[in-house]
């Protein structure tokens, strides 16, 4: 146990570090960050429309119209279906912004060059809507972050600068340092795509779609996935590394899509397709943050009698309703400590399992709703469900389930305390 | 008067120790000012902060920080774990103040 502890420490945590602080990653993570509002108001507005709860219903048509949803369908134009648009601006801009470049710029660029290469809609000249949400997010990132390094490095380059005659104010000068990337930027994209046409692929949007994204959505939404999810994030956290922050890029680029083909599928009534969502890690899993430790707490409630223990579980139940459990984390501590890293592991992991399973089996809707990851559980379960209370019991059977796995080892914790003070005394 | 910046992931955990940290120093009769924010955002407040503390479950992101805080020569350090576990505000406000000297 202490070798294979040694050897993670030793280059697990190192690559974690790399990773977590990798700036192409950080980027899409903080892009990410600016559009999420924009993407609750969209989800808040489908959910609103789509509540299957009959009187609310009815009264909604009753006050104002049968027409009364389209409200909540243009906030949602405005956001699910433009989420690529929104977050290949905001990435390619904190790409620029951590080179300390013309971050504006370089994000106008990058949203030029994505434009460039969309393939217009097939019967009209127009934007096709396809591509501009969730499912044309892998294209649009790759976009953003090339041409975004791109436009960076040509910006730094002093050849490309104009030289401007004495007399002519600086700041004019200035104006005209962004001409040459931009057009140099814009031009790589417009070649691309015409030489896609050319070899044959008259939408490079559909090529991505189906050779990578599809397949791999398709592997996404699989207890393995959410098995892998769940461990390596606890398995960071172990560690006292953020482990939901370094796997956010997955977590949005790749389960963000799941869910976002959820929500369309909820809006027309169809089937809801993806089990293993963004929102079906918040809700479901990690319950007072990760490692499911709300349960830790009510388990310490019940069983410890160690004033330490509790006065701690005092300080962090009130975060702790809010999926904030640092104070838990690293005042038990949890971090490196062999008795809960056993259940800090394995209750997210059961949880997973008993979740997939719930909702794979139709006893629990699947997920249809984006909700702030500080939303209290119980609450939570029956937002991201599309409002069923079947989403709230599933918490209450995975919270009864995490008070039992972490009973026995606050018990143990406790034990081994004593005997070491009364050793020591 | 001299002001705290603390970052963690989201500012959330950061916020709680704000509070903390606060009431310590008015109970020592300390001016320091003390605030949390994202890591996503700390780049907009470079300017602020005299003196920058991470969390620990951030403390990957320290070299990344140190250089964005260089051009002002802000000390940054990673908050110690037992410290940020108990939400000890008198023990990380001494810590930014020794770093201040």
């Amino acid at each position: 146990m202490k070798k294979i502890m040694a050897f993670l420490e030793k280059y697990f945590v190192p690559i974690a570090g790399r990773i977590g602080s990798q700036r192409h990653l950080v980027a899409i993570r903080d892009g990410f960050v600016v559009i999420m509002p924009i993407i609750m108001a969209g989800s808040f507005a489908v959910l609103i429309n789509n509540l299957p709860i009959a009187p609310y219903q009815n009264l909604m048509t009753s006050m104002l119209g049968e027409s009364w949803k389209s409200f909540g369908g243009q906030v949602w134009m405005g956001s699910f279906a433009v989420m690529s648009l929104l977050v290949n601006f905001t990435i390619s801009y904190n790409v620029a912004k951590s080179y300390n470049s013309n971050a504006v710029a370089a994000g106008a660029v990058s949203l030029a060059s994505l434009m460039a290469i969309m393939q217009p809609a097939a019967e009209a000249f127009a934007i096709p809507y396809q591509w501009t949400g969730a499912v044309g997010l892998f294209v649009s990132i790759f976009v953003a972050l090339v041409s975004s390094e791109v436009f960076v490095r040509l910006l730094g380059n002093p050849r490309l600068v104009i030289k401007m005659p004495e007399g002519v104010p600086p700041a004019v000068a200035k104006s005209f340092a962004a001409l040459f990337p931009s057009i140099i930027t814009l031009s790589i994209f417009a070649l691309l795509k015409v030489f896609t046409v050319l070899a044959g692929v008259t939408d490079i949007h559909a090529l991505v779609n189906d050779i990578v994204q599809a397949p791999l959505l398709k592997l996404a939404n699989s207890m393995g996935s959410a098995l892998t999810i769940a461990f390596v994030n606890h398995l960071l956290w172990f560690f006292g590394l953020h482990g939901s922050n370094i796997l956010e890029p997955v977590m949005q680029t790749v389960f963000m899509q799941t869910l976002d083909a959820n929500i369309s599928a909820f809006q027309a009534g169809a089937a809801i397709p993806n089990i293993v969502t963004k929102p079906f890690f918040d809700a479901f899993v990690y319950m007072g943050g990760s490692g499911t430790t709300i349960t830790l707490i009510a388990a310490i409630y019940i069983a410890s009698k160690r004033k330490q223990y509790r006065s701690l579980a005092n300080m962090a139940a009130g975060p702790g309703l809010f999926n904030i459990n640092e104070p838990v984390i690293f005042g038990m501590p949890i971090v490196l400590n062999p008795i809960f890293m056993i259940p800090f592991i394995c209750v997210p992991v059961v949880t997973t399992i008993i979740s997939y399973i719930a909702l794979a089996s139709g006893i629990v809707p699947k997920t249809v709703a984006m909700i702030p990851w500080t939303t209290p559980p119980i609450i939570s379960g029956y937002l991201v469900t599309g409002g069923s209370v079947m989403g709230s019991l599933l918490q209450i059977v995975n919270l009864i389930i995490g008070i039992a796995i972490y009973m026995p080892f606050v018990l143990m914790a406790e034990k081994l305390d004593t005997e070491k003070a009364t050793e020591e005394a | 008067m001299k002001t705290i910046m603390l970052v963690c992931s989201a500012g959330m955990s950061t916020s709680l120790l704000v509070t903390k940290m606060k009431k310590a120093a008015e109970e020592q009769n300390i001016d320091v000012e003390v605030f949390a924010v994202s890591e996503a955002e700390s780049k907009n407040y470079t300017n602020q902060a005299n003196v920058v503390l991470l969390g620990p479950q951030v403390r990957y992101i320290l070299e990344k920080m140190k250089a964005m805080m260089a051009f002002r020569e802000v000390p940054v350090a990673v908050i110690n774990s037992a410290d940020y576990g108990m939400m000890n505000g008198k023990a990380v406000l001494k810590q930014a103040l020794d770093l201040m000297k």
